[in-house]
């Protein structure tokens, strides 16, 4: 199984509204993920809880297998 | 009546009682997982002790305590002070930036571009006792 990176970008979208969410696809292969996730909910927030939010958002196509790695970078919006 | 303490119970100890502790596929000698790897390159490079748990004799029930206790079940996972840090990306970040150094309390180490000092050797099976630790 594998999942367009719209669709990823999309579902990060919508658990933050009014993030930046870059999503590329690292191997070609459509379950490969990188995420790059700048948005205004992180300030504040440790870096694993940023990253707690960025993979909840996704983690019903973790669940269901169609992303097996999803690499996270992400920043507090100046 | 004796209780036998349960796996959740072990690891909060371990947490607590590790400055430093990682746990990751494989040891530190013999990683098992190109980002564990990298972790234990990052942690080396600083010449801290840490302790280090192989996980994969007891993956499953290890991936069920950490999400317990820390609400994340994909290893490699840097615990410092009791806090979990994150895993490789998290690490390899605030290593660049240094705020890992300032996490460790220690200086930020000077080095050639980061390579991989070992080889995965996934055809080298080796088995572990369910949680070693070393120092």
């Amino acid at each position: 199984m594998a999942i367009s990176t719209d669709e990823v970008r999309q579902m990060i979208v919508d658990a933050l509204p009014g993030a930046e969410v870059e999503v590329i696809d690292e191997t070609g292969t459509e379950d490969h993920l990188r995420a790059t996730v700048s948005a205004p909910q992180f300030s504040g927030l440790s870096r694993i809880e940023q990253h707690k939010l960025v993979k909840k958002a996704v983690q019903s196509r973790f669940d269901d297998g169609s992303i097996h790695a999803l690499s996270i970078r992400t920043t507090v919006p100046v | 009546m004796t209780m036998e303490p349960s796996l959740k119970d072990r690891v909060e100890e371990l947490i607590r009682e590790n400055k430093v502790l990682l746990f990751m596929k494989g040891n530190p000698e013999q990683p098992r997982c190109g980002f564990s790897l990298r972790v234990v390159n990052v942690l080396e490079s600083y010449g801290v002790e840490y302790g280090a748990i192989d996980v994969l004799p007891a993956l499953q029930p290890l991936r069920e305590v950490t999400a317990e206790i820390s609400d994340w079940q994909t290893f490699p996972q840097l615990y410092v002070n009791g806090e979990l840090v994150g895993g490789c990306d998290i690490v390899e970040e605030m290593d660049e930036s240094g705020e890992l150094a300032t996490l460790l309390g220690v200086e930020k180490p000077e080095r050639p571009a980061p390579s991989a000092k070992q080889e995965l050797q996934a055809d080298n099976p080796q088995q572990s006792p369910p949680i070693q630790i070393e120092r």
